[in-house]
């Protein structure tokens, strides 16, 4: 596709996102399942600019996205802190915190980067639990509830969360091509491709990784705290574990395509709503059916298109290049 | 095929629209699901993941219930109305069972949702029922359930706090009739919602009493070693422990306890200490070890024999409890002579159920206050005898007589 | 003093079964390079087989514990065989998350198969603790703990002596070199995986004792069993007994010190500063 026509389909694919809940209901479980979409997607592209852009696997990326829905909602709850503040707050503390595993972990790639990360993730979900004088522990937290309100982010519709979850997710994958076309951009590939050749020339590798790690660790703080607010309630296993987050986002980016822009709403659009078609279809019936089918046809997806699914449309175009 | 109905004609457009995949349900099968002929309860329990064998035994307790209302004709103020229940799995994560029951109101039009076992899933659910004004019934006994000021949710057991103050008040008790006052305790329990809710129950217990508590640990989740929490026990010197657990652990803490020769009596938490399983696995060893329970199947075999004759196993508490809530949940809609959930909440707010399965309940019947907890429900100890567990405290409900070796 | 003997006796012998259920998930990376998330999914493969095999044979688990090798080594060779062997030449994060969907599709497969109950066999020796001075020493670890030793011995002598055991030396060490001097290199990785996830299985059989089996089981050991396996040092098997070894003391003298809701997270510190200081591993050889 030439530029043009990728700005017109995207154009065309927003006018769609935002017209959609025009015919939903706006309490209704096709619109939630929508806004998990966006805000998945939204998670994935965070995950991306370190998954992706610097090819580093992370593993724990929970432990940013806790860090941000713990932040907002304690702010929200003992000290009144309207949740959009909550969320900058977050974001600074999930960027710190990224800055602080970067350091350790600079050096190591591959798996022992991604192991690295996992074991850094679960490090705060046993903190979460076991630190219960701030986080309440293990009993999770509710966000209190509120008459509907825009300064303090609460509303009984899901409609607003579904544009704020939209919102999101155009505005980190805006950050995310901002980044790869930046000057940090061709660094990071520098890096990706040869550490030591990009060292020659010049780059200084270590602080090309760490922006690049503060930056995805404060967009996916953020996401956190859209979290919290959408499902009101949270507990440390679920904000800061392993399978539902940090694996569940690295999946979606895999399965859409690491690195490239439309990967992570490609692998969300496709993952979410086979979870729910999965459950809704299968949990019924015999206990573990419908995990096993999910199972199956994730085995299948990255035995057959093992670099995501949107290498399926690069190929496409490939050949109709080649054809005309 | 998709949950036991299909959505209204409404919604399976809207969901189309949407392009969710395959939930284009075959629109010739289409009706309301709100005619006299039905009436949808939502089942959100998890089947799979750590917790499924308690949201099976969940399930199991419910169909019972549902299937001999539907034998005994159905609803009667709906006509013969029939129960259709709508089962899905709410998976061990919050954020999956707040879907489920966001799909349950939408799509099935469910009148209720019962559910979910763990607090931590049943907590995300009451959220999306209460913004959507669907009564929500549940055993899961956090204290935050009812203790939010929701209007649609209902309780029908004691709170974690109070089942825990129950543990250790009754083994107080017990020990007492035995003879032997208790001095020095340990407690021990997982680091879940469950552990931390009981523990503090427990702790507040032994200090009214002025009981000093000489070990009290948390543990992780799914420990692969329970030694250093033993070895700890051994040398605290206590004269009885409390384990509060799931079931892995719980056969793990007594195996060590027996290795080592520590013979104090353990008092479980319920979870692990009273499923079938728990005798299973520790055979002999099992038997005289005592627990607290929220409610226990000898209270009223007349009831819960059926089950045990369905299925092949003995009434556990999660199952009759979640029996306790369909049953109740029938009651409302006869009474509301309605099923849409605005009625069926306002028969339930402030309501006083008997007869049936409230009649297997400590209080004989339950009364919902107006946080939606259950008044008359009160804990009560088991202890385990020849593979059965018998209620020993208090002495109002006991059918047979604790046996304590100190 | 009495406190600190004790916790190093019962973390020797967890330690050592750690160290064998850890053997086969080094073993898995050193000739194939991949990082299996299912690893534990085997383990409660074994312990199922163990189960089955003492509820309706009669077997002790400790007896079982060859036959569950066997099967589950079978299974893990299909396995190779029918899905690993075809994203060998992926990226990594597509191995990784092949296996991450192999975990799924074992754990819901064994719900489905097998049932959510929690099964736990009962054995004579289960309660019985040996007595040495003031020291307990459980039967049932020391058992497991042998026949762990065994089971380790017996793998360093395949790998030492036999042909098949240098030729997946030889894989793992540099694979083009091993091709180029005639070994098959898919037959070498059809067995590592084979003989890996059998002795993970072999593991959970003798753990079966003094543990419980469900499907949901192996979320309790895999997080552990990377935590060893880099301690050790990646695709090091010495490395995988030092490190399992080196877990279960930390895990056993943690309990003396921190409180024991902390245990994880001392060796999860332990692990991140393992991993920025000596990425290779205890014992790994610098790459």
């Amino acid at each position: 596709m030439t530029r043009p026509t990728k700005l017109a389909a995207a154009a065309l694919a927003l006018l769609a996102a935002l017209c959609l809940p025009l015919g939903l209901d706006h309490q209704g479980y096709a619109i939630r399942v929508a806004t998990l979409v966006f805000l998945f997607g939204a998670m994935a592209q965070s995950w991306n600019v370190v998954g992706g852009l610097a090819n580093q696997m992370s593993l724990g990326h929970a432990a940013f996205f806790g860090i941000g829905a713990y932040t907002s909602t304690l702010l929200l709850i003992h000290a009144g802190l309207s949740p959009w503040l909550g969320m900058l707050a977050g974001g600074v503390l999930g960027g710190l915190a990224a800055a602080l595993i970067s350091l350790p972990t600079m050096r190591l790639s591959g798996h022992y980067f991604a192991l690295a990360t996992l074991a850094f993730g679960e490090v705060m979900r046993v903190v979460a639990n076991s630190w219960a004088g701030l986080t309440g522990g293990p009993v999770g937290l509710s966000v209190p509830f509120a008459p509907d309100s825009l300064a303090l982010f609460n509303f009984k519709s899901t409609v607003p969360h579904y544009y704020i979850a939209l919102a999101a997710l155009c505005l980190v994958t805006a950050i995310f091509v901002w980044i790869r076309n930046s000057a940090l951009g061709y660094r990071l590939r520098a890096v990706r491709e040869n550490v030591d050749a990009a060292e020659v020339v010049g780059v200084d590798t270590a602080r090309t990784k760490l922006v690049a790690a503060v930056i995805s660790g404060v967009l996916m703080a953020m996401t956190g705290t859209l979290y919290a607010q959408l499902n009101f309630f949270f507990d440390p296993d679920t904000v800061f574990g392993a399978a539902p987050i940090s694996i569940r986002v690295a999946l979606i980016a895999i399965v859409g395509g690491v690195g490239t822009a439309i990967g992570p709403i490609v692998g969300a659009l496709v993952i979410i709503p086979l979870e729910e078609a999965a459950n809704l279809f299968l949990s019924s019936q015999v206990a573990g059916l419908s995990g096993f089918a999910y199972g199956l046809i994730l085995i299948a997806v990255i035995l057959v298109q093992p670099h995501g699914l949107a290498a399926i449309g690069r190929r496409f175009q490939r050949k109709s290049k080649g054809a005309s | 095929m998709a949950d036991r109905t299909i959505g209204t004609g409404r919604t399976t457009r809207r969901v189309a629209l949407a392009g969710m995949g395959g939930a284009v349900a075959a629109p010739a099968l289409l009706r309301s699901a709100w005619a006299a002929e039905a009436v949808n309860v939502g089942v959100a329990v998890p089947l799979s993941g750590a917790n499924a064998q308690f949201g099976v035994n969940s399930r199991n307790g419910i169909e019972l219930v549902a299937d001999q209302v539907n034998a005994a004709g159905g609803i009667k103020a709906l006509g013969g109305a029939k129960i259709n229940l709508v089962i899905a799995d709410s998976t061990s994560t919050p954020t999956s069972a707040a879907n489920v029951a966001q799909r349950m109101i939408t799509q099935n039009r469910v009148s209720a949702i019962l559910g979910a076992f763990a607090s931590s899933l049943t907590i995300a659910i009451s959220e999306v029922t209460e913004r959507r004004d669907v009564p929500l019934l549940t055993m899961s006994f956090a204290d935050q359930v009812t203790g939010r000021g929701f209007k649609n949710v209902f309780q029908v057991v004691a709170k974690a706090s109070a089942i825990g103050a129950a543990q250790f008040d009754g083994t107080l008790a017990i020990a007492k009739a035995a003879g032997q006052t208790l001095e020095r305790v340990a407690i021990m329990y997982e680091d879940t919602a469950y552990g931390t809710a009981q523990a503090v129950g427990l702790r507040d217990g032994a200090k009214k009493a002025g009981v000093q508590l000489v070990m009290d640990d948390a543990y992780p989740l799914g420990i692969t070693d329970v030694t250093p929490l033993i070895n700890k026990l051994r040398a605290s010197g206590a004269q009885a422990v409390f384990p509060v657990s799931y079931l892995s652990d719980s056969l793990q803490i007594i195996r060590v306890m027996r290795q080592q020769g520590i013979t104090i009596p353990a008092i479980g938490g319920a979870a692990g200490y009273v499923i079938p399983d728990f005798e299973k696995g520790l055979g002999e060893f099992a038997e005289g070890v005592l627990s607290i329970s929220p409610a226990n199947y000898d209270l009223a075999p007349e009831l819960t024999d059926a089950f045990r004759k369905r299925y092949g196993y003995f009434m556990v508490h999660e199952a009759l409890e979640h029996a306790v809530c369909m049953d109740v949940l029938v009651q409302a809609i006869e009474k509301a002579g309605k099923a849409d959930p605005a009625s069926v909440r306002n028969a339930l707010a402030g309501g006083r159920f008997e007869g049936g399965w409230t009649k297997a309940m400590t209080g004989g019947a339950v009364q919902f206050d107006a946080a939606g907890l259950n008044t008359l429900s009160v804990p009560v100890m088991v202890q385990w005898r020849q593979k059965e567990l018998v209620t020993v405290w208090p002495d109002q409900f006991a059918k047979g007589k604790a046996v304590w070796k100190s | 003093m009495l406190a600190l003997i004790q916790a190093l006796a019962d973390g020797v012998m967890i330690g050592g079964v750690y160290a064998v259920i850890s053997i086969g998930l080094t073993l898995v990376f050193g000739v194939m390079g991949i990082v299996n998330f299912a690893q534990a999914e085997f383990l409660m493969l074994g312990m199922f087989a163990a189960w089955f095999l003492w509820a309706y044979v009669g077997l002790d688990p400790l007896l079982a514990a060859p036959i569950a090798f066997v099967l589950v080594g079978g299974l893990g060779m299909l396995t190779q065989e029918l899905l690993l062997r075809r994203v060998m030449h992926a990226p990594p994060v597509a191995q990784i998350f092949l296996t991450v969907g192999l975990l799924i599709v074992l754990e819901n497969g064994a719900l489905l198969v097998f049932g959510s109950d929690y099964r736990s066999v009962s054995t004579p020796y289960q309660a019985q603790a040996l007595k040495l001075g003031p020291i307990f020493v459980s039967v049932p670890y020391l058992l497991a703990f042998v026949a762990s030793a065994i089971s380790g011995l017996a793998l360093w002598f395949f790998l030492r002596a036999s042909p098949y055991g240098r030729a997946m030396r030889a894989t793992a060490q540099d694979p083009m070199a091993a091709r180029l001097s005639g070994i098959d290199a898919d037959a070498m990785r059809r067995l590592a995986f084979g003989l890996g996830v059998g002795l993970t299985a072999f593991g959970g059989a003798v753990i079966l004792p003094y543990l419980t089996v469900s499907p949901t089981v192996g979320g309790q050991f895999v997080v552990l069993m990377f935590t060893v396996v880099v301690i050790g040092g990646l695709g090091s098997i010495a490395g995988a007994v030092v490190g399992g070894l080196f877990v279960g003391i930390v895990q056993s003298l943690s309990g003396l010190v921190f409180p024991i809701q902390l245990q994880n997270l001392v060796l999860f510190c332990v692990f991140i500063a393992v991993l920025a200081l000596r990425p290779e591993g205890l014992l790994g050889a610098r790459r």
